[in-house]
């Protein structure tokens, strides 16, 4: 079997010493950050990015994905300690896993959390192993004109499983592609929009550009509504499942990892669409649907393993095809374009080791997070009670720091700080960043796919029909467009996002 | 009569339709080229034009529909301008000051936007944190800034 000497390979190389090291500091790293309130997987990795650029290609993504989820694991911990989701992927999970904390079941609702997260990511990873190499045979066989429209799916998608109105997530994917052409024109070596300042001449820096609008600007809405957290955090006992939850758990977790790793692959998906839709299923199916928000473990178990799925699974088109289906895989993307790897269908075979050996070291990290969390959960619990006015200078600080080590120059604190005024701005305007960071990272390859296709064409626009595959790239994008434009879609979109 | 039903998303149009002019505005330059043989301006002038549409959609939209009840917005100045202006201020001391005294003031200066701050805690932490950044990025990862810049002589030479 090939895939069995595949994933033999990526052991080898998840499995090094140095990688295993770095591994396990990403994961701690991102449950500690996590953990912290009002600091999501976007903003923590936008933070810790800098940090990776010293290390080999491997070991800075096998580091950044242990930053991810255990960022997303350490804002489950939030979420079921103290009612405050650390990112949106945990929102559902604060409703019943609350619940159970104030029940005295708080070391239950955890040990769910991580069991079901284990069980899920472990799934997925396989799922991930099976599912890449065949993709990325088909998307090798891409011209211009596929790459475009594959592009353009993928960001209509990510628009309509997104929340929040149509338009403006449409207005801010033009403005990130637009803000993508800042720079040298690649075709012409013409600058664009640099203003005769050096530093413009290779693009705004999209680390900067992320810290900004993500990290900055989120300490910009908390600082508003500031209020002094009392967090009566009891002491975390019983970490031990009982024979009875074991069988309550099961069938919501097996549910959540089908569930979660579809809605994973999905653009725009990702973990908090994935955590969502298990818990609207789980509360509909469950023969305990009448405990549902008053601490039912099956609303832990479920959202958790979807979303564990769903943030794994969503690799799988950002390692095939290149193509960012959330800002999360936005950020990984513009990580190996740093680390001089051009994410696409070319990194299985060109980079093997890189590209098994992170499929292997998330199953590592997971078994990790399992093993680091529960026995680790005081030190976490006492990481909560860090007051917001001690932790914001320092976030500040270190993004400051962060984004001066991008070039070892000012301008990029610069740009950090004119990104979260416009950040800002628009989340004062109901305007998502989000979409504004995945057409900033697609931008410049949607424009040199366009212009090379349009090339082949002799500028006859008709060369995104002729072949069949992208005509039916953009026909299902037209269909996800109509479906989310429809009323009586548009109406259970409303529901499921307020729900 | 047309009645503004929306003023967050009107404002939100018409902040779209200004970026696109001053995108167009800026590229004015730029050769645009025909659909064949695209110019660096082809692919920017477009999506101008498209978010201009896009904001003018968005204005329509607020001219028909009412806005949901929200909660009400919460305005916190103090906080916005420090916030914004610690980065910059940053920025600006950095190479003159060196990395220790740069971040004790900006993590001082920042946590007087907090209601809850005092200064023993803010500056104990502005002192941690310098210490720590100094350690890990000037000795450890051995990023280009001295722990203490030129402004600060004797003490600076030290280092």
């Amino acid at each position: 079997m090939d895939i069995f000497s595949n994933l033999l390979l990526g052991a080898s190389t998840a499995f090094m010493p140095m990688n295993l090291f770095y591994g396990f500091i990403g994961c701690l790293l991102g449950t500690a950050i996590g953990v912290l309130p009002g600091l999501g997987p976007t903003a923590t990795i936008a933070m810790l990015l800098p940090i990776t650029f010293g290390l080999p290609p491997e070991s800075a993504l096998i580091m950044l994905a242990g930053i991810f989820y255990g960022a997303q694991y350490g804002g489950s911990t939030t979420a079921i300690l103290i009612n405050l989701p650390g990112e949106s992927s945990s929102v559902v999970t604060a409703i019943d896993g609350y619940q159970m904390a104030r029940n005295g079941r708080a070391g239950a609702a955890l040990a769910t959390a991580a069991l079901g997260s284990f069980f899920a990511g472990s799934v997925a990873t396989i799922l991930l192993a099976v599912a890449a190499p065949p993709l990325a045979a088909v998307a090798l066989n891409f011209g211009p004109a596929e790459y475009f429209s594959l592009m353009v799916l993928g960001l209509v998608a990510s628009v309509a499983l997104a929340s929040g109105s149509l338009l403006k997530a449409f207005a801010m994917i033009v403005f990130g592609l637009i803000l993508g052409t800042v720079g040298t024109d690649v075709e012409s070596g013409t600058p664009r929009y640099v203003f005769d300042i050096p530093e413009l001449y290779d693009g705004l820096n999209f680390v900067a550009v992320s810290m900004g609008i993500f990290g900055i600007c989120e300490i910009l809405r908390n600082l508003e509504g500031e209020h002094e957290r009392s967090v009566g955090v009891k002491r975390v006992t019983g970490l031990m499942l009982t024979k009875e939850d074991l069988k309550r758990i099961i069938a919501p977790v097996l549910r959540g990892t089908a569930l979660g790793s579809f809605l994973g692959v999905l653009p725009g998906g990702g973990a908090m669409l994935a955590s969502f839709a298990s818990y609207a299923m789980e509360k509909r199916i469950s023969p305990n649907s009448a405990e549902f928000g008053k601490g039912a473990i099956e609303g832990v178990a479920a959202p958790e393993s979807a979303n564990n799925a769903g943030a794994q699974t969503s690799f799988i088109p950002m390692l095939t095809l290149g193509i960012p289906g959330n800002p999360v895989m936005a950020l990984m993307v513009g990580a190996m374009i740093i680390q001089g790897i051009t994410p696409g269908p070319n990194v299985i075979s060109d980079e093997p080791a890189l590209f098994w050996g992170m499929i292997v070291s998330m199953w590592s990290g997971n078994l990790m997070l399992v093993i680091l969390n529960l026995p680790l959960i005081g030190l976490w619990v006492r990481m909560l009670t860090v007051p917001y006015h001690l932790l914001f200078p320092a976030i500040i600080g270190f993004c400051c720091i962060g984004a001066y080590s991008i070039n070892n120059s000012v301008f990029d604190v610069f740009v950090m700080a004119g990104f979260s005024v416009i950040g800002f701005a628009l989340s004062k305007m109901r305007f998502e960043p989000a979409p504004l960071l995945l057409g900033f990272i697609l931008g410049p390859m949607l424009e040199e796919n366009l212009r090379r296709a349009m090339l082949i064409s002799q500028g006859d626009p008709s060369i995104f029909v002729r072949s069949p595959l992208s005509l039916s790239l953009l026909v299902f994008a037209v269909v996800v467009l109509a479906l989310v434009l429809s009323p009586s879609i548009s109406r259970k979109r409303e529901e499921a996002f307020t729900e | 009569m047309l009645k503004i039903r929306n003023g967050r998303d009107f404002v939100g149009g018409v902040t779209m339709i200004c970026v696109g002019l001053l995108f167009i505005w800026f590229g004015r330059e730029l050769e645009v080229g025909n659909s064949f043989q695209m110019g660096p301006g082809y692919f920017p002038t477009m999506l101008s034009l498209l978010l201009m549409a896009i904001g003018a959609l968005i204005i329509v939209q607020s001219l028909i529909l009412h806005a949901g009840e929200g909660e009400p917005e919460t305005w916190n100045w103090k906080a916005y301008i420090l916030v914004i202006l610690g980065p910059v201020g940053f920025g600006l001391l950095l190479s003159g000051l060196g990395l220790a005294p740069t971040m004790l003031l900006l993590v001082v200066g920042m946590a007087t936007a907090s209601r809850y701050a005092n200064w023993r805690h803010s500056i104990l932490l502005g002192l941690f944190l310098s210490v720590c950044s100094v350690l890990l990025f000037t000795k450890l990862l051995s990023l280009p800034v001295s722990a203490l810049g030129p402004w600060i002589p004797f003490i600076g030479e030290l280092f």
